[in-house]
């Protein structure tokens, strides 16, 4: 079930389309973000407030990579390893997150404080390796500066 | 006119259309996977690439449309390398599972791949693996094996309208599964199944049971269970039926089938059927022959005439046996018993309703083609779930609401719910007020044209203003004004009536005031009809008052016109009708009861009081194909064959006769045949080769099938008005019933449920409808349950004034908080059992909209 | 040439309305509602402006397309879901100078007469989704935005809607089907957005830079504006470098500079003092190039003369550091991950490239892999429902065309030849 909060927060997003379909993509963003992650409950409340199937929902869902299909940690990794990233040394930057932090791609780190998601080119090339912590980018990163950034994120 | 060159040949085409229809009227062959003609067109397999002059890329002949000029070529060696190759891809994830694959020898991929494809596979990768899903009751999903052509998401979210499966993730990863990924609890009507081209959804019934091609017969015949009358086609080997599939482009569905017809077939080869006649001594049924059955049942229907008279004896014949059953019965009762004492259980409504409609209108305005309803532009629909009666016509609906066309309800129907439907919800009893002040919105924008004159004097002076009905039934003004506006805008009006308007309090007037909208908006009507031959068992006179196609008994001519015809003196004294039948029971004055195709003890309310006088009755036969609880009272009990083990007609609530094909062979007699043997045997003669002979007589006999023919039915000349002119005998005063009733504060009151898996009692015979929903439960509104501390899972029992039962309860998000809902499917719990009723003095339905329940939980 | 574009993004405050209006921001806006649509069409003509996503296609003609069509409302979408790996050209304008964007998003639907815009914003761009939101309402604040703008009776309304992880959503179909509310499928063409587009009505789909072209354009006039730049390909295009350069980053040059000059004249040439070993020009679906091709002019006629493609305009150096067989297998798959399912050939193809690829980039390739991945990417090339696929065939045989022994040393030696 949605806060009311929510539900006015979607009710506000449809305005701005002429029908209720059109406010799915960020209905589902507020649901990621109001259920922690897309559960089954997070789609029947998606699919309830805006009269959609929820089949229909859950197949639109999993067609996006950045709406959450399972339990995420604390702060959200993104990293990019696409070409200009991973020939500047982003595949070091995953092996050091799994040693460090022992987050793997697509997993939560045993503490529950990361989860790391592999990303296809975050548009941050010409400032490569490069990579979002929750909605910050974080750019030129060395497994140096990696560590101190990622201090901030308890 | 467009013409277009394929292949050299030039072809001139009249319409608008793709390259591969084009293509196909002219007998090319463009190979297809994603395509189906019943869905939107997609592009997505790429099979029917093909070469078009002037334009650099090959093109999808499914999605090109043809322009005047084309020249296109289906057949190079460079299309014949792209087919290759599109085959390849498809085949590098296939499993090799043909030995062991039910899809076997009528897979399109098969097919495909044996004329088009690669001889060898390059493939050296790991291949996907997806393990087979048994976690559904009917429908087995090996997706291992889907080539992702998408024609079953494209079929459950177009024409069927329950988007119950969807393409889960994308690109390679992409699999199809239903919400919750493992049972689909959905609509159940297998459409998924008819589209899918490999072995990926299957039904379970026939699972490693047989092969294609060992299937060698199959018969078209009309689906046993409601009132729409699909097609189906049964697949039987060794007498045995494998499997029911729709045909596309047939009558009235058109290749789509709901979970009743698809899956509902078991129960014809159910170990408990009938075999043997049973005749009750000391008190329990026991096995006996026919000789000695048939004879019992003679002589003591001919000693009870004898002694008490023709009058008290009676008869009911079934809305599920065929028009040949229901004539000969009917006959039978009226030649040789020489009573009118004859009715079936569309006395419960659909009787009373018609003929209300049609005093109206003149005979025949219910008879509206259903197919029709997807080209209204605006839909009423009061009274009941189509989706869930009478599914296909529901699937209408959807189909009008996604071209655009308005959907208007009074009443919240779940199966309509998606589809932007204008909704009223009046408070409980207020429907009418409400119905009062459209007619008069209406008739103050439309004005009264005068063409009919009894409705018009009928209607002309309702007066219920829009803010007064508000101020009643708590709909708002605006909603209820927009709503009307709606209806008055309508250039194709369509009003489906369900059975909950007919059976409610004051249930005629509703009637008058539907018939008023009606003709202010000038629609046409739909009953939603439960049982698959209701209407033709009333064109076969199945009713006290009238002789085969609706002459009254009471006229003298059509008395002795009949008498002639049938060689007997028939009464001019209409008969009891059900209600009455039960009456007479309970007093006595009923002797005899031959009872043919009917539970009447879950069929008719009160249950309890129809049991008890049903034990009242000195001689009663039950004609049945399983022991239902009617039977388990009979002295004699007479095994009938079933709907696919007989040929004969049903029509249907079009007024469409359609022919009812055997398609098993079992040892036994049709329930004509067990009738005409027992007038036999009481000495009149009733001879019949076969059905047809059966409708032979009655196309001499009932003016309304006059001179029809199997063979006029079979090509299509079986639409009503068939081969003559409908009646319209309209009468001058339109009488209704208004009685109404109040809600008294705080109390629960009974609902039936009409679920979308079961049709009367005979569905639970059905062991994978049993499947799907496999008991009776008690369903409540969230809030109820909140107030009486009930959670899923609890037991309680339920009481009304008839009765009670104890059920497993089932909370509903958007219940309604004044109804405790109880289906009436299941014999020993049905909600028949706790309804005691009123009679609607017009109609003579049974008003349950009345019943008080009460309901506590079982501590256990 | 002077910078349009990324003008005045050194300033931390760019994004702020004041500063925009500091530096002559809005004063287009005001002259073109003074004009009729077809006038700023026909300076669009003149300009002879070319759509800056990738394709090319000639702005004033989708847009004469979509004026023609009788239905309203009409709708004009800015697509910002730049995922073009290596490309990041437009995320400095989003961040930095949205207001230039809004203004060009105004002049073009008054030029539409389009009443709605959307801006399609990728996911992963969540600083430029609040920079975006904080300037549309400073807009709206200043009537620049909604009913009645500046008084001259025009509407222009115009939202956000964030995207979620999709390259597809790039192509303009299937971004249409992503603001219905769908997922990111292409669609089937005709009928064209230009007819039959968002909401099943007339719309139009620009990119970010192409509509940020439009104050400049309305400033000084089409005749002007294709002074700079090549007569075929007018107009200032933002070139984004990535890799072993020396100075990466965004560049606002003419269109038409030379791909030698901008990896080696503005971007300070190899990093390291490596060799060139191979360039990608626009983004990762554009052929890749060896040195000796990279003496060629960086625009839309040129770069197919060349055997390759402007695109967007991304341009990828790779040193001799690098293992040609791993960047291949690194983009296919990206492919694979972004492919979004619909048709057969790139739904299944770009997984069996891209497992050919593992193996032999892991050491384990065989005898015949090469010919296998240049069979199944010539099934994929042409036949798919769309460039994605082509995209995805075309890099492999490029690679393959290029850099073949390369490819052949490591099938042999089972292991990268290049770093051991």
């Amino acid at each position: 079930m949605f806060s009311s909060a929510a539900i006015q927060e979607i009710e506000d997003i449809r305005t701005k389309y002429p029908n209720a379909r059109a406010a799915l993509l960020p209905a589902i963003y507020v649901a990621q973000r109001e259920f922690g992650w897309l559960s089954p409950e997070a789609y029947e409340a998606v699919a309830d407030l805006l009269n959609v199937p929820k089949a229909t929902v859950r197949g639109v869902a999993t067609f996006y990579a950045m709406y959450k299909q399972k339990p995420m940690g604390r702060h959200l990794i993104q990293l990019c390893t696409n070409v200009s990233c991973m020939i500047l040394g982003a595949e070091r930057l995953v092996d050091f997150l799994k040693s460090a932090y022992g987050v793997e791609p697509g997993g939560v780190s045993p503490d529950g404080r990361f989860s790391l998601v592999i990303m296809e080119c975050i548009g941050a090339c010409g400032t490569a390796p490069a990579m979002l912590v929750n909605d910050d980018f974080h750019e030129n990163l060395t497994e140096k500066n990696l560590q101190e950034i990622l201090e901030k994120y308890k | 006119m467009i013409t277009v060159t394929i292949n050299d040949r030039e072809i001139k085409l009249e319409k608008a259309m793709t390259v591969l229809e084009a293509a196909r009227s002219a007998g090319i062959k463009i190979p297809t996977l994603c395509y189906h003609e019943q869905l939107e067109r997609y592009g997505g397999c790429r099979l029917c690439l093909v070469e078009v002059e002037k334009m650099p890329r090959l093109q999808t002949a499914c999605t090109l449309m043809i322009t005047d000029g084309m020249v296109v070529r289906t057949e190079t060696e460079q299309i014949a390398d792209v087919r290759r190759g599109i085959l390849e891809f498809l085949l590098i994830n296939h499993p090799l599972d043909c030995p062991y694959c039910d899809k076997a020898g009528e897979c399109d991929l098969q097919d495909l791949v044996e004329k088009y494809g690669p001889g060898k596979g390059r493939f050296k990768e790991k291949k996907r693996k997806v393990p087979e899903s048994l976690q559904d009751p009917v429908i087995v999903r090996n997706m291992e094996r889907c080539v992702m052509c998408t024609r079953c998401v494209r079929m459950c979210e177009g024409p069927q309208g329950a988007s119950a499966i969807a393409v889960i993730s994308r690109g390679g990863h992409s699999h199809i599964e239903p919400f919750s990924g493992g049972r689909f609890d959905c609509e159940y009507c297998g459409n998924c199944v008819s589209v899918c081209p490999v072995g990926a959804i299957m039904s379970r019934l026939h699972r490693h049971s047989y092969r294609p091609w060992q299937v060698k017969e199959q018969h078209e015949t009309v689906c046993p269970y409601c009132g729409v009358g699909c097609t189906v086609v049964a697949q039987v080997r060794d007498d045995v039926i494998k499997r029911v599939i729709p045909k596309l482009g047939s009558a009235v569905n058109n290749g789509m089938l709901c979970s009743r017809g698809r899956f509902g077939y078991e129960f014809v080869g159910d170990k408990d059927r009938l075999t043997v006649p049973l005749i009750r001594q000391n008190g329990a049924l026991a096995e006996a022959t026919w000789e000695e059955a048939i004879t019992l049942v003679a002589k003591k229907l001919g000693e009870i005439k004898s002694a008490a008279g023709s009058e008290s004896i009676a008869g009911i014949a079934s809305p599920r046996c065929t028009n040949e059953d229901n004539y000969v019965f009917q006959k039978f009762m009226r030649a040789v018993i020489g009573s009118n004492n004859i009715d079936t259980t569309a006395r419960t409504g659909y009787a009373g309703a018609q003929s209300f409609i049609e005093n109206i209108f003149g005979q025949g305005s219910t008879a509206n083609i259903i197919s029709g309803l997807a080209n209204s532009d605006t839909v009423m629909v009061i009274g009941g779930d189509p989706t869930t009666v009478n599914p296909i016509l529901g699937l209408q609906i959807r189909a009008c609401a996604r071209r655009g066309g308005n959907i208007l309800t009074i009443g919240d129907f779940a199966g309509l719910s998606k589809f932007g439907p204008t909704k009223l919800l009046p408070g409980k009893y207020t429907e009418t007020v409400v119905l009062e002040a459209i007619v008069t919105a209406l008739r103050e924008k439309k004005g009264l044209s005068g063409s009919n004159g009894p409705l018009e004097t009928r209607i002309k002076d309702i007066s219920v203003a829009v803010a007064d009905a508000t101020a009643k039934c708590g709909v708002p003004e605006k909603q209820l004004s927009a709503f009307v506006d709606l209806l008055a805008g309508a250039a194709t009006f369509s009003l489906v009536i369900g059975k909950e308007v007919v059976q409610s309090t004051g249930g005629s007037y509703k009637l008058l005031l539907l018939a008023a909208i009606n003709y202010l908006a000038n629609g046409r009507i739909y009953m939603l009809t439960e049982k698959a031959n209701e209407q033709g068992a009333l064109d076969m006179g199945c009713a006290p008052d009238l002789l085969p196609g609706y002459r009254p008994v009471a006229f003298p001519e059509f008395a002795k016109k009949y008498g002639a015809h049938w060689h007997a003196e028939i009464s001019e004294k209409p008969g009891l009708n059900l209600f009455a039948m039960i009456e007479a029971a309970e007093k006595g004055s009923l002797k005899a009861l031959y009872v043919m195709g009917e539970n009447a003890v879950c069929n008719i309310p009160n249950s309890g009081r129809v049991e008890k006088a049903l034990k009242n009755i000195d001689f009663l036969v039950v004609q049945d194909i399983f022991l239902t609880e009617t039977a388990k009272l009979a002295d004699v009990v007479l095994p009938a064959l079933s709907w696919a083990e007989k040929e004969g007609t049903f029509t249907n609530m079009e007024r469409r006769i359609q022919r009812v094909r055997k398609s098993v062979q079992r040892e036994g007699m049709e329930d004509w045949k067990i009738v005409a043997e027992i007038a036999k045997n009481m000495g009149y003669g009733m001879e019949y080769a076969s059905s047809e002979g059966v409708f032979h007589e009655i196309a001499r006999v009932s003016p309304l099938y006059r001179d029809l023919t199997y063979e006029d039915i079979a090509k299509g000349e079986n639409i009503y008005p068939y081969k003559g002119e409908p009646l319209r005998d309209v009468k001058e005063d339109i009488q209704v019933d208004t009685a109404s009733a109040a809600v008294s504060a705080g109390k629960l009151y009974l609902k039936i449920e009409r679920p979308l898996f079961h049709s009367g009692t005979l569905s639970t015979r059905a062991a994978s409808l049993r499947n799907i929903y496999p008991q009776a439960v008690a369903r409540i509104s969230s809030a109820t349950a909140k107030a009486l501390s009930l959670t899923e899972g609890d037991v309680v029992n339920v009481r009304t004034k008839a009765g009670s039962l104890s059920l497993f309860i089932a909370i509903e998000k958007n219940g309604d908080s004044s109804a405790v809902e109880i289906s009436n499917n299941f014999e020993s719990k049905g909600a028949f059992r706790l309804a005691d009723y009123t009679l609607d003095q017009v109609t003579k339905a049974p008003c349950i909209d009345a019943v008080e329940i009460s309901i506590e939980k079982v501590i256990a | 040439m002077e910078t349009v574009l990324l003008k005045n993004i050194e300033n931390p405050n760019s994004a702020d309305i004041t500063e925009y209006k500091k530096v002559g921001g809005y004063r287009s806006i005001d002259k073109a509602l003074g004009m009729e649509p077809q006038q700023i069409i026909d300076e669009v003509k003149r300009a002879g402006l070319r759509g800056r996503g990738g394709a090319g296609f000639p702005v004033a003609m989708k847009w004469t397309f979509a004026s023609a069509d009788p239905k309203f409302p009409k709708y004009l979408l800015c697509n910002a879901d730049e995922g073009e790996p290596g490309t990041f050209k437009d995320r400095p304008i989003l961040e930095k100078n949205p207001h230039l964007l809004i203004e060009g998003m105004v002049i073009s639907g008054h030029a539409l007469k389009a009443e709605y815009g959307y801006i399609y914003l990728r996911g992963e761009y969540p600083a430029a989704k609040h920079i975006l939101n904080a300037a549309i309402k400073q807009a709206y604040d200043s009537n620049l935005l909604g009913e009645n703008i500046l008084g001259k009776g025009i509407t222009f309304h115009l939202a956000v809607h964030q995207g979620a992880g999709a390259y597809i959503c790039g192509e303009e179909t299937a971004l249409i089907e992503s603001l219905e509310g769908d997922k990111g499928q292409p669609r089937i063409k005709p009928p064209f957005p230009v007819n039959v587009g968002v909401f099943s009505k007339p719309t139009v789909v620009n990119n970010v830079e192409t509509l940020s072209n439009l104050p400049y354009i309305i400033e000084v006039g089409g005749e002007a504006y294709a002074k700079i730049g090549t007569p075929d390909c007018p107009g200032p295009k933002i070139f984004c470098v990535s890799g072993h350069v020396e100075k990466p980053g965004v560049y606002e040059l003419p269109m038409g500079t030379k791909l030698k000059d901008i990896i080696y004249t503005h971007c300070g040439g190899i990093k390291n003092g490596k060799k060139l070993k191979a360039v990608i020009p626009g983004g990762i679906s554009t052929p890749v190039l060896p040195p000796e091709k990279i003496d060629c002019a960086m625009d839309f006629v040129n770069m197919p003369k060349n055997g390759s493609m402007l695109g967007s305009g991304a341009v990828i150096v790779m040193d001799e550091t690098v293992c040609l067989v791993k960047v291949c297998h690194r983009a296919l798959k990206f492919f694979e991950h972004e492919s979004c399912g619909k048709c057969t050939p790139c739904r299944e193809g770009t997984g069996w490239l891209r497992s050919i690829l593992g193996r032999i980039e892991s050491g384990e390739g065989a005898d015949g892999d090469i010919e296998t991945l240049l069979a199944v990417s010539a099934n994929m090339l042409g036949k798919t429902f769309c460039p994605l696929g082509d995209g995805a065939a075309s890099v492999v045989q490029n690679f393959i065309k290029h850099f073949r022994p390369e490819f052949e040393e490591h099938i042999k030696a089972k292991k990268c030849v290049v770093n051991g």
